[in-house]
């Protein structure tokens, strides 16, 4: 028997280790028989990643894959369907260089389409899968949905125009269920957070500007992505859209679509098809539907005016006594009863008894919708100037209108117009702010970010934030009174409590001012008693050393409890030095910025008390 | 003259005649000479020749455009230029433009200045149709009609208005008379019966139809999205596959990414210069700005970028569950025994031995505690009392000293005391009587003695008799930088880092010995140590530690220190766990029963550790370093062997100052009491009590 050597491996033995379960990707590719570009389209859309194997076999340099990860690519019937598409191609180069334009025709059409379904199931088996992963997937296509469709830059008006479609759906839907949550208009775009099925969906849509393809970007890859997403959009819409009982795709109507107002279009068809099919759940109030729906009926032929029924649809909203918002009532709540919960109540009645009037400046289509996704969800009622439009602006009822400009001409008295942030703010909030502030030509307060957690230790709280809890906690008093409050008080109960709360953050301050009368009062009197008890200066004197005398004694215990640093970190390992190390420089490194703005804050308050 | 007459003499022009005419029916009747609508019909005839009347103009296409101006000449009385297509500035300088038909030269006329032009012009009113003829250099003036034209042609229409560009099409050929037609063949009989051939093509297809060879484009069908996740309540997380990591979300947004962020937010423009010199990964990627208004809000930038940077996240970073601690740090430190329970070990400097006038390199401590010798650079030996600080007394011994030693034994005060290439035995002249006869018994040195020596080490060491201090003095080859009592006294050992195979050497006292060690050394030796209860030796060299059995003469254990150059080295009382200080400042704990690897090591100081040692009572080790800090340890060996040794840091003894870049040279632990003495380089000798 001859010994083997350590690194000696006889012909037919397998590998062992690292190397037996990882693969460089040039090996993959040889093993694959594809390109590269291929190779990295298919691990797109089949999520493979490289790994990351404990031994580098090949180098730090290489990119590695799991042999799974291959095996998995390669019995892919994709990888069989890009090879046709190859060779398709190669015929229709073919037919071109032979002029027989016909048949490159012919074959161009008969070009083998990858079909993405099943890999979007196997990658998420399951709804929610999905839906955790949907986050990458809606700031694409949203992102997709305002670029600008350019051949040289490979982006079809197609595509653009289907992510376009895609997004209005998504946004119908959230807006439809109250499913919105968060808000928050940044530079980069606006970030909205949705929770559906209890998973936190968050994305961003960029300014509706004229967005530009920068030359550094590879699109391929993105398309590549778009590949993906884009069906898987479609795949969640059509589950979502189920769940709510409606058909899906929407069949829109052409005049709004035109008008650039798909979401409304989306919504009233959501409406009409919600009315028309009453739902069977609960054999009470089918009854009762149907027997209303005979009512609304011929009431709705007569109305033949299609301004005066998109105002109905919107109304619908708005009258819960009146009959086939009563309908409407019921049927929202069969469908959705078991999920109603409190969050979603609580945005649905935000701005309950509300009615906006949006003002021609957001006429921008996108602007516009995305406004409009917000009103909806919050149960508010929206108008806006131009065709189509539910009602007018002269409509007396209307009691906010939102205004980005810098002077509003006529104003009318029974409305107040406020900056589109306060619509965000009050989002944010819960509650409905306090108007002022967002009037019109002033200067906003600061837009804060509805995703800081304040709780955290050492978190830097803005101003306004402090403000806004406060009001929140004024509001959320407002369904509970407190019982001291007398009954005449009660007639305007918003401005006692706002009262209050200001009373109590003042009443902390007292507090803490009173802690230091006391002391000082207690030193005082301690004082009073020395002399009483006769004790002469001198002694005093040497308790004034004491106290110095304490005080070197403080430097001394500093350097014991450095000392006692030390002597700690020194019987560590190192791992954990190192990890100790780590945490106070991020510590450090948090507490820094946290410091830079907290002396920014000073500078600008300085400033203004000079001024 | 007549006109007849010239068209004889030219053959080109005769018939041009015919439409020159009209113009001049015009023209013609006033004689006053100037031939106002030649030169336009020069311009104009050929294009309105080939419109109007193609039949009769096909031939005089080619007529140049002097020979029509010959053929109005002729109609003309005023003398007409014959000089022909030639560039006209070559009659610049003369008096005439050219010559007539018959030859004479055509003078010029005199030509207005420019004022009297311009004032002409002015009263003018048709001064805009008349247009300068340099050829014939006359002025002539256009007609309506010839406006007209003109308007045409840079409309790019045909000039005459009544010319019509597309004229139906008649045809050449009179049908109308004939009698056969064109083809007298007979209708062919394929015409009426359906075609064989076709008729076979068809069959053929119906086959291949049939047979499935031939198959149709089926309507394409839109494969759109239906309910892909039916029922997914039974489904579990599929196992059969790696392990899935989802991509981590991204980051949510703060408050500095809003379009108004509250003001505190914004870098001043100070901060944002300052960004400029930031390494281009240091410098922020996102600079908060602030908007008043929504409707101020520009496009972002790098939208795009920052997609496609997540994409390439998303596909090309490989995917790793880290776990993230979330606790507080000081969680993360080791629960030790508090210190208090620990008590008692040196906390505080209690004396100082002043009066050396260089550094103090060596202490040693007399094995009942009540004195303390201290060897210094300026070249004195001095004992100390230990608890008043009182100089005894003190040698001169003329060179640095580098290290001195007391004599374990109670009764036999001597000292060991290395210098240069010589270690002197002093004796200290304490004790009584009875004791210092002996000392001095011991300490003379048969001069005969080392001639009989065995020859091993006879060369390298001399035993002699220093006369001066009533001592013995030991000559080596090179320096001896260190000396170790056996525990019985009897023996010492000297350790020569330069001396190769005799760097280590065993001296008997009582004999006036030297043996050289039968042993191969490996490294530099730095030190050497007695076991506290068995004949076992320890060498220390640079990089590990070798355990040597006297006795059987062979080696026991090699340990490994792992450190780069190890510079001191303690056994515990015990005998089984050690302590090796490096000039890295790690100080390497053993447990010999355990491995030859360090069981613990600490790395303590920033600079080189001098000295380490360990109490002979009480549970405490210390080492002292060149960054003027001397840490005590609470160092506890168990009897039960499989409960390892706590090791708890103590204290950080401060208070020497540093100078030349040296601090602590020695410490020593007093024999009884829990106390600690420290020379340093600033000349001092510290003692620390509890």
């Amino acid at each position: 028997m001859v010994k083997a050597v350590k690194h000696y491996r006889p012909p037919g033995k397998k590998k062992e280790g690292n190397a037996a379960k990882f693969v460089t990707r040039s090996q993959a590719l040889k093993q694959l028989q594809i390109n590269l570009p291929l190779f990295r389209k298919l691990c797109i859309l089949k999520g493979v990643t490289p790994r990351e194997p404990k031994k580098k076999f090949k180098g730090t340099h290489q990119t590695y894959y799991h042999v799974k990860d291959v095996a998995f690519l390669h019995h892919e019937p994709l990888l069989e369907i890009h090879r046709e598409i190859r060779v398709h191609e190669r015929k229709i180069k073919k037919a071109e260089a032979k002029k027989n334009l016909e048949r490159a025709k012919r074959l161009r059409e008969k070009t083998p389409k990858p079909k993405i379904d099943r890999i979007i199931r196997q990658r998420y088996p399951r709804f929610v899968d999905a839906l955790g992963e949907l986050d990458d997937c809606l700031s694409m296509v949203h992102l997709f949905a305002a670029l600008p469709a350019a051949e040289s830059k490979k982006i079809d008006i197609e595509c653009v125009h289907k992510c376009r479609r895609l997004a209005h759906e998504w946004q119908a839907f959230i807006s439809r269920t109250h499913k919105l949550r968060k808000a928050f208009v940044s530079v980069k775009g606006i970030y909205y957070q949705a929770e559906v099925e209890g998973q936190k969906i968050t994305w961003l849509t960029p300014h509706s500007l004229q967005q530009v393809v920068s030359d550094d970007v590879d699109v391929i890859t993105m398309l590549n992505f778009l590949q993906l997403y884009e069906p898987l959009l479609g795949f969640v819409n059509f589950r979502l859209y189920h769940s709510i009982n409606l058909k899906y795709p929407p069949i829109l109507d052409p005049r709004l679509e035109a008008l650039a107002a798909d979401l409304y279009a989306l919504s009233r068809y959501a409406n009409a098809n919600v009315n028309a099919v009453p739902s069977v759940v609960n054999s009470e109030a089918s009854q009762v539907a149907e027997s209303e729906q005979g009512d609304a009926k011929p009431k709705r032929d007569d109305i033949e005016h299609e301004k005066s029924e998109l105002r109905l649809a919107q109304l619908q909203h708005q009258l819960p006594t009146n009959e086939p918002g009563a309908l409407m009532q019921l049927v929202e709540e069969a469908a959705s009863e078991e999920e109603v919960d409190q969050d979603t109540r609580e945005c649905k009645n935000l701005f309950k008894d509300l009615k906006f009037f949006l003002s021609r400046e957001f006429f921008l289509r996108l602007y516009l919708l995305r406004k409009l996704i917000l009103q909806p969800s919050f149960g508010g009622i929206v108008s806006w100037e131009g065709e189509g439009a539910p009602f007018q602006e002269s409509d007396q009822s209307i009691t906010h209108q939102i205004v980005d400009r810098d002077s509003q001409g006529h104003k009318f008295l029974s409305r107040e117009y406020v900056q589109p942030q306060w619509v965000f703010d009050s989002v944010n909030a819960r509650i409905i702010l306090p108007t002022v502030d967002y009037m019109v030509g002033r200067i906003p307060p600061p837009h804060l970010s509805p995703f800081i957690d304040y709780e955290e230790e050492g978190a830097y709280i803005p101003d306004y934030a402090k403000t806004i809890k406060q009001l929140q906690a004024a509001a959320r008093k407002e369904v509970l009174p407190l019982p001291g409050v007398g009954k005449e008080d009660l007639e305007d109960p918003q401005n006692i409590l706002v009262e209050g709360i200001m009373d109590r953050a003042e009443a902390n301050q007292a507090a803490q001012r009173k802690q230091k009368m006391m002391m000082l009062e207690q030193q005082y009197h301690n004082d009073l008693k020395k002399e009483l008890q006769g004790v002469t200066y001198g002694k005093m004197d040497s308790n004034v050393d004491k106290q110095t005398s304490t005080g070197e004694e403080s430097t001394d215990n500093a350097q014991q409890k450095d000392d006692a640093d030390d002597m700690g970190t020194l019987m560590m390992s190192r791992k954990k030095r190192k990890l100790l190390e780590a945490m106070k420089i991020s510590n450090e490194r948090k507490q820094a910025k946290n410091d830079l703005i907290k002396q920014r804050k000073k500078k600008i308050d300085e400033a203004h008390k000079k001024n | 003259m007549s006109p007849k007459k010239q068209n004889e003499e030219d053959p080109h022009v005769s018939d041009s005649d015919t439409d020159s005419t009209y113009e001049d029916s015009s023209a013609a009747d006033d004689d006053d000479g100037d031939s106002f609508g030649s030169p336009s019909e020069s311009e104009s005839e050929p294009a309105a020749g080939d419109d109007s009347e193609p039949d009769e103009h096909g031939e005089s296409d080619s007529s140049g455009l002097h020979q029509e101006e010959s053929d109005s000449s002729e109609d003309e009385v005023a003398p007409r230029n014959t000089v022909g297509d030639v560039p006209l500035h070559w009659y610049d300088d003369e008096p005439h433009i050219g010559y007539d038909i018959k030859g004479k030269k055509i003078k010029k006329k005199d030509k207005l200045d420019k004022l009297g032009s311009f004032l002409a012009n002015v009263d003018d009113s048709k001064n805009w149709r008349k247009v300068y003829d340099e050829y014939n250099d006359e002025e002539v003036e256009l007609t309506k009609d010839e406006v007209k034209l003109v308007r045409r042609l840079l409309k790019n229409r045909a000039p005459h208005a009544d010319f019509n560009p597309y004229p139906d099409y008649v045809d050449w050929f009179k049908w109308d008379g004939a009698k056969h037609p064109l083809s007298n063949a007979p209708e062919p009989k394929r015409r009426f019966i359906p075609s064989k051939w076709e008729a076979k093509k068809v069959v053929q297809y119906v086959r291949a139809i049939r047979k499935g060879l031939i198959t149709f484009d089926k309507p394409k069908e839109e494969d759109g999205p239906y309910l892909l996740w039916e029922d997914d309540s039974g489904l579990t997380e599929k196992s059969n596959h790696l392990a899935y990591i989802p991509a981590p979300k991204q980051r949510l947004p703060g408050n500095e990414e809003s379009y108004n962020p509250p003001l505190e937010y914004i870098p001043t423009q100070e901060e944002i210069n300052s960004y400029q010199l930031m390494y281009e990964e240091d410098r922020p990627k996102f600079i908060p700005k602030r908007f008043t208004s929504m409707r101020s809000i520009p496009a972002y930038e790098n939208a795009m970028k920052e997609c496609f940077e997540r994409c390439l996240d998303l596909y090309l970073c490989p995917r790793v569950r880290k776990k993230r601690l979330n606790i507080d740090p000081e969680s993360l430190k080791p629960k030790l025994p508090s210190r208090k329970e620990l008590k008692p070990y040196p906390t505080a400097c209690y004396i100082e031995y002043k009066g050396h006038e260089d550094a103090v390199t060596s202490i040693s401590v007399e094995p009942s505690g009540q004195w303390i010798a201290s060897g210094s650079s300026d070249g004195t030996v001095r004992i100390w009392e230990v608890e008043t600080g009182r100089c005894l007394r003190r040698w001169d011994v003329g060179e640095a000293v580098n290290c001195v030693a007391w004599n374990p034994l109670p009764d036999v005060h001597i000292l060991a005391v290395s210098l240069g290439q010589d270690v002197l035995i002093l004796n200290t002249h304490l004790g009584d009587d009875e004791e210092q006869k002996k000392i001095k018994e011991l300490l003379s040195v048969d001069t005969s003695t080392p001639s009989d020596d065995s020859g091993n080490s006879a060369t390298s060491v001399r035993w002699l008799q220093d006369d001066k201090h009533g001592a013995i003095k030991l000559k080596f080859f090179k320096t001896v930088t260190a000396v170790e009592w056996h525990r019985k006294g009897d023996y010492f050992s000297t350790v020569m880092p330069a001396g190769e195979s005799r760097a280590v050497l065993i001296h008997h006292l009582s004999k006036k010995l030297t043996q050289k060690l039968p042993f191969k050394l490996h490294g530099l030796a730095v030190r050497s140590t007695f076991h506290p209860s068995r004949s076992i030796f320890f060498i220390c060299t640079k990089q590990s530690v070798r355990v040597y059995d006297l006795l059987k003469r062979k080696l026991i254990k090699k340990l490994d220190t792992g450190l780069r150059e190890a510079s001191s080295i303690a056994v515990h009382p015990g005998g089984d766990n050690l302590i090796v200080g490096s000039k890295e400042g790690k100080l390497c704990w053993f447990d010999m029963d355990l491995s030859s690897k360090p069981y613990k090591t600490l790395k303590c100081h920033p600079k080189d550790i001098n000295n380490v040692v360990y109490h002979r009572s009480y549970p405490l080790f210390a080492s002292c370093s060149d960054d003027c800090n001397a840490y005590v340890f609470h160092g506890m060996v168990y009897s039960d062997l499989n409960q390892n040794p706590l090791i708890v840091p103590l204290e950080i003894l401060r208070g020497h100052t540093s100078s030349d870049g040296r601090g602590i040279l020695d410490c020593k632990f007093h024999p009884r009491q829990p106390w600690l003495f420290t020379a340093g380089a600033d000349k001092l000798i510290k003692l620390y009590c509890h």
